[in-house]
């Protein structure tokens, strides 16, 4: 890659990249509770990316992302609480735990497609919760907890650096000959196929790869949270959360998952603060969601880009 | 070197149901193969088998004396040969354009450079006569641009034996005769071998050189096009024992 061709990769790549190195730049000075929050903002929105790469570029709709978010997070305390990893690696550990798991799952599961994809995804991440819950090395069914002396700025720059390098792969493997590979398979397999596409390749590349992302922000979520816990790792509501951040946002696009994380993380985090609404946020975006599902499907980016022309050269 | 596909006894059952038994035939770079036959009788199974969307019972496929049955469709496609799809499948969020670069890119040719096969794309697209919808998104096409669209994929790929599945269906007679036209025109510049299935009789008896009946999955005439429609086992087979002795 040449200079040139990095100068040109458009308004969007640099907006994001722009954003993210002011919130690292400026991470020192952000008052403790806001870098929570920031920290928070970040790893929801590498989830989101992750399930943007299966479910928004392939079109393979994944109920059971929160398998890798769980398996990454239990990584990441096994490897610093029974191995003594630093929980950098134990965040990598996850990232291989991720990619691992995807390939194993993928391997069988990409070969259902519609619902049968999303409902085989849906059983797998049902059915982890329960091994887990048998294994003793990972807590024996009560979890791991970890020494809580957490600094707050190497989670955040973990996260902020993991987000940057999934932004950069989710545009790297939309443009170009593999991006219109992806493409074609959203668009028609069977088509793909008989042009010359290795279709099952190219989707267990993907899946991969949305393994490993998902399983790196689950090790930072754990690290985070200093422990990884059967119930609320497996909880269905990640996978939820996750799908609704990008059909909000507007699935497939390279904007879309950053921005659908922002209006579903900071309105659930205001939710959460005010006792009387806490426990109504997921009645409020399953609600969005549908009517985003049923009447504006672009999401937030993709009606932005159909209505205002302007706005169909820069975003993305 | 000139290229030929060779198919010989490949049988096809689901569960109970023969849907091709015993066929044999042999396609050569620069003719055209007519393969026709009533509803159901396994033409459009045979060209799957061959493009590698099923895999044959029994029997086998080769391509210049190279194995090629079971193999997935994707590397088929490298081979050289390429089918087109019955019912339309165009990428509906690309243009005419895209369409055709990504079978330039990953087809026989693997085009690697964007740039080259979006170029490869306009040319083929003016070719079969798209030229003025290339930059259109494919799903506002017609049903009738959207077969030419399908030829202009697999001429995309780079096959040297294309598989035609139905190309000229459902088009006006004024249609039907600009397609011939221009699909005649292409295959003389292109040169490439075509198994064509048909049930647009005028247009398989125009354009191929050599004609394939089957009924009921098996072989039942093979010739000219001229010798296959006097032939009494295909009038049987398409109008039924009556009109073999009917008086003319």
């Amino acid at each position: 890659m040449n200079l040139r061709s990095i100068l040109s990769v458009g308004p969007t790549l640099w907006g994001i990249g722009i954003f993210l190195v002011i919130l690292g730049g400026s991470a020192p000075w952000i008052p403790g509770f806001l870098l929570t929050l920031v920290t928070g903002l970040l790893i929801w929105a590498t989830l989101a990316y992750s399930l943007n790469l299966i479910t928004g570029l392939v079109g393979y709709v994944s109920f059971g992302h929160v398998v890798f978010m769980a398996f990454g997070g239990y990584a990441l305390a096994f490897g610093v609480g029974a191995l003594n990893l630093h929980p950098v690696v134990g965040v990598a550990l996850g990232a291989a735990v991720g990619l691992a798991l995807a390939l194993g799952i993928g391997l069988v599961t990409l070969r259902f497609r519609g619902v049968y994809f999303a409902i085989a995804t849906l059983v797998i991440a049902v059915a982890a919760l329960y091994i887990v819950l048998d294994i003793e090395e990972l807590g024996d069914g009560k979890g791991i907890i970890l020494n809580p002396a957490v600094e707050p700025l190497s989670v955040f720059y973990t996260i902020l650096v993991t987000l940057a390098i999934e932004v950069g792969v989710t545009y790297a493997i939309t443009h170009g000959r593999i991006g219109y590979g992806i493409r074609s398979i959203k668009g028609d397999e069977d088509a793909a196929n008989t042009l010359g596409i290795n279709a099952a390749r190219i989707k267990l590349f993907v899946y991969a790869l949305s393994g490993l992302f998902a399983g790196a922000a689950g090790g930072v979520y754990a690290w985070n949270v200093s422990g990884a816990f059967p119930y609320s790792s497996f909880s269905l509501t990640f996978s939820l959360q996750m799908l609704a951040m990008i059909v909000i946002g507007g699935m497939g696009t390279l904007l879309g998952p950053l921005i659908g994380t922002v209006a579903v993380y900071l309105p659930s985090q205001v939710f959460l603060t005010i006792p009387l609404l806490s426990g109504l946020q997921f009645t409020v975006i399953g609600l969005v969601v549908i009517i985003i599902a049923l009447f504006v499907p672009g999401g937030i980016v993709g009606t932005l880009r159909k209505y205002i022309p302007e706005f169909r050269g820069m975003l993305e | 070197m000139t290229r030929v596909l060779e198919v010989s006894q490949v049988h096809k059952y689901f569960g109970g149901v023969r849907a091709v038994q015993g066929v044999s035939l042999a396609v050569q770079e620069g003719n055209v193969i007519g393969l026709i036959g009533p509803n159901g009788s396994g033409k459009s199974t045979l060209l799957n088998l061959i493009a590698g969307v099923m895999k044959p019972t029994k029997g086998r496929i080769s391509l210049d004396g190279q194995r090629i049955d079971g193999w997935p469709a994707h590397r088929i496609v490298e081979q050289g040969i390429a089918k087109t799809h019955q019912i339309p499948k165009p990428f509906l969020a690309m243009t005419c354009r895209e369409n055709v670069a990504v079978a330039a890119m990953f087809g026989s040719n693997k085009q690697k450079d964007q740039s080259e096969a979006l170029e490869t794309a306009g040319r083929v697209l003016t070719l079969v006569g798209l030229e003025g919808k290339a930059d259109s998104i494919s799903s506002n096409l017609t049903v009738q641009e959207r077969k030419r669209l399908e030829f202009a994929r697999v001429l995309g790929t780079g096959a040297r034996i294309l598989l035609l599945d139905e190309i000229f269906a459902g088009l006006s007679p004024e249609e039907l005769r600009d397609a011939i036209g221009m699909f005649t025109q292409v295959q003389k510049e292109v040169g490439f071998g075509a198994l064509v299935v048909e049930h647009v009789m005028r247009a398989v008896l125009t354009v191929s050189g050599h004609v394939v009946v089957i009924e009921e999955g098996t072989k039942i005439a093979d010739g000219s096009p001229r010798e296959v429609v006097e032939n009494p086992a295909v009038i049987e087979a398409y109008l039924g024992a009556e009109a073999v002795h009917a008086p003319t």
